[in-house]
């Protein structure tokens, strides 16, 4: 089956250990910008203003019910023409790489995901932790940052477990805007070698790794997170054991 | 460039082709939903099995179906699946010689993984009692998984199929890599003839919001019709109260008693 010589597989494995990484890079830059552009939106939305709701609304709603390819060519084709309107010939200078259009039109898209998950653990959390830190006098900051944020990620992370897994299997879809990511290269390579079950085995093969790997991670800070809560379960335990 | 993105004029024009585009698309998602869920069934049943091989098996597909992108797993089929000569000299080449073959396939495998998993988390949903008291009271196997165990399935797994038939329809935006001219396809193509950036893919957009959203509002309605049994009782004493002209206080607060002792 294999007609190819060790050099050239060493060539194509390192073309494709480079593509993993800009695939890798990708991702994680976009889920950070995601999570951290999630929060914030949950922070502010959760004040009952009218408009700021609807506005939230509409935001969630368009960016949940349009595929992220969609909006990676928006982003893509008109990021520059955007970038123009909003900043004038400043904007001009700005090129719009198909890396940068793919992490701000994943981290646009995944932000809605992330918010409605935050507000609803900020939602599901008993009121009394926040009468508690008013009645305790707590600043703003310590409020969200020390008691109701930590709190609320532990109830969010199924949600975020769930969310970082799916936007994985989506980050190849700014290879379709010219990235010259791991499935790029997988596809450059299979069509060289004429060998393509190999490489897109192997691809599909390294995504799972990827998302199996980290899903462990998660279930053992699933696990950290809920340390506090079984306190009172555990020597019941015990005595069924 | 003008105050307003979109080109009435051209949005317009290209309003038939998007639609064309459109009908691919809830081609595509119709058939891979159809065969994905009929795939699913026995993975699931095998996914379940008490032996050891099939359970692996399923277990295997799971993994690797739901784990791969839909991407690769088209690209793994169109440009894959030619490579094997038993596929390739078989029967089955009709199926993945063509571009819609491989497509259908690649999102059908994708769906049923999902699909397996939702099903197994339905079944396993259901409380092992009303098995139990089936059991006791004669009825058979065949009868109890049709006629006691999928109706709560349904119903305790519909908000996860929602999800998934959501996402999925996003997902099949991809098809066009393997020259199937879907919606995206169609706008992106409008996109390299006019170069208007903003135009063709905000009027697709559009038409993907409003599909999906359309398959969620038919979701609300089955979700509503499968509970109805639920809303009688909240229902029926609320209009029988309002329509008493006089004496209507004392009524309405007999009424309100007797509403919450319901």
């Amino acid at each position: 089956m294999t007609h190819l010589s060790l050099a050239e597989i060493n060539g194509y494995l390192r073309q494709l250990g480079e593509g993993a990484l800009i695939t890798l890079e990708l991702f994680l830059t976009s889920f950070a910008l995601a999570f951290v552009m999630g929060v914030f939106i949950a922070l502010a939305t959760l004040s009952r203003g009218r408009i700021v709701t609807a506005a939230w609304r509409i935001y969630a709603s368009i960016f949940m019910g349009v595929p992220s390819l969609l909006v990676i060519f928006l982003v893509y084709y008109g990021g520059s023409a955007m970038l123009i309107g909003l900043f004038g010939a400043w904007g001009r200078s700005i090129d719009v790489s198909p890396f940068g259009a793919g992490v701000a039109a994943l981290s646009i898209v995944y932000a809605a995901y992330i918010a409605e998950l935050v507000r609803g653990a900020i939602d599901n959390l008993p009121k009394g932790q926040f009468e508690a830190a008013r009645a305790l006098a707590l600043p703003r900051g310590v409020l969200w940052g020390k008691v109701i944020l930590p709190q609320a990620m532990r109830l969010a992370l199924p949600g975020l477990v769930n969310v970082w897994s799916f936007m994985l299997k989506e980050t190849p879809l700014v290879s379709l805007a010219g990235l010259q990511d791991l499935v790029a290269s997988a596809k450059i390579a299979a069509g060289a070698t004429k060998e393509p079950f190999i490489f897109f085995i192997a691809t599909a093969l390294l995504f799972i790794a990827f998302s199996g790997l980290t899903l462990k991670l998660a279930m053992r800070l699933e696990k950290r997170l809920d340390r506090g809560q079984n306190r009172d379960e555990a020597p019941a335990s015990e005595v069924a054991a | 460039m003008t105050g307003l993105p979109i080109d009435l004029t051209l949005a317009r024009d290209s309003l038939p082709a998007l639609l064309v585009g459109l009908r691919t698309t809830v081609f595509v998602v119709a058939l891979s939903l159809l065969f994905g869920l009929a795939l699913a069934f026995p993975i699931c049943f095998a996914r379940m099995s008490k032996l050891r091989f099939p359970a692996l098996m399923a277990e295997t597909f799971v993994v690797f179906f739901r784990g791969a992108p839909v991407l690769i797993l088209l690209y793994l089929v169109y440009y894959g699946f030619g490579q094997i000569d038993a596929l390739r000299n078989g029967p089955l080449w009709i199926l993945f010689g063509s571009a819609w073959g491989c497509a259908i396939v690649a999102l059908s495998l994708n769906h049923a993984a999902y699909m397996t998993e939702i099903l197994r988390g339905s079944l396993l949903a259901v409380p092992r009692g009303i098995v139990e008291a089936s059991e006791a009271l004669g009825v058979s196997q065949r009868n109890i998984f049709l006629h006691v165990k999928m109706p709560l399935a349904i119903r305790y797994g519909l908000k996860a199929y929602q999800n998934e038939v959501v996402s999925f329809i996003k997902g099949t935006a991809v098809v066009s890599v393997v020259t199937i001219t879907d919606l995206a396809a169609v706008a992106n193509g409008i996109f390299e003839e006019t170069y208007d950036p903003f135009t063709p893919i905000l009027c697709a957009a559009a038409l993907y919001w409003a599909f999906v959203n359309l398959v969620r509002i038919g979701f609300d309605l089955w979700g509503r019709w499968l509970d109805r049994h639920k809303m009688d009782r909240e229902r029926a004493p609320v209009p029988v109260l309002q329509n008493v002209p006089t004496r209507g206080r004392l009524l309405r607060q007999i009424g309100r008693v007797r509403g919450r002792v319901l």
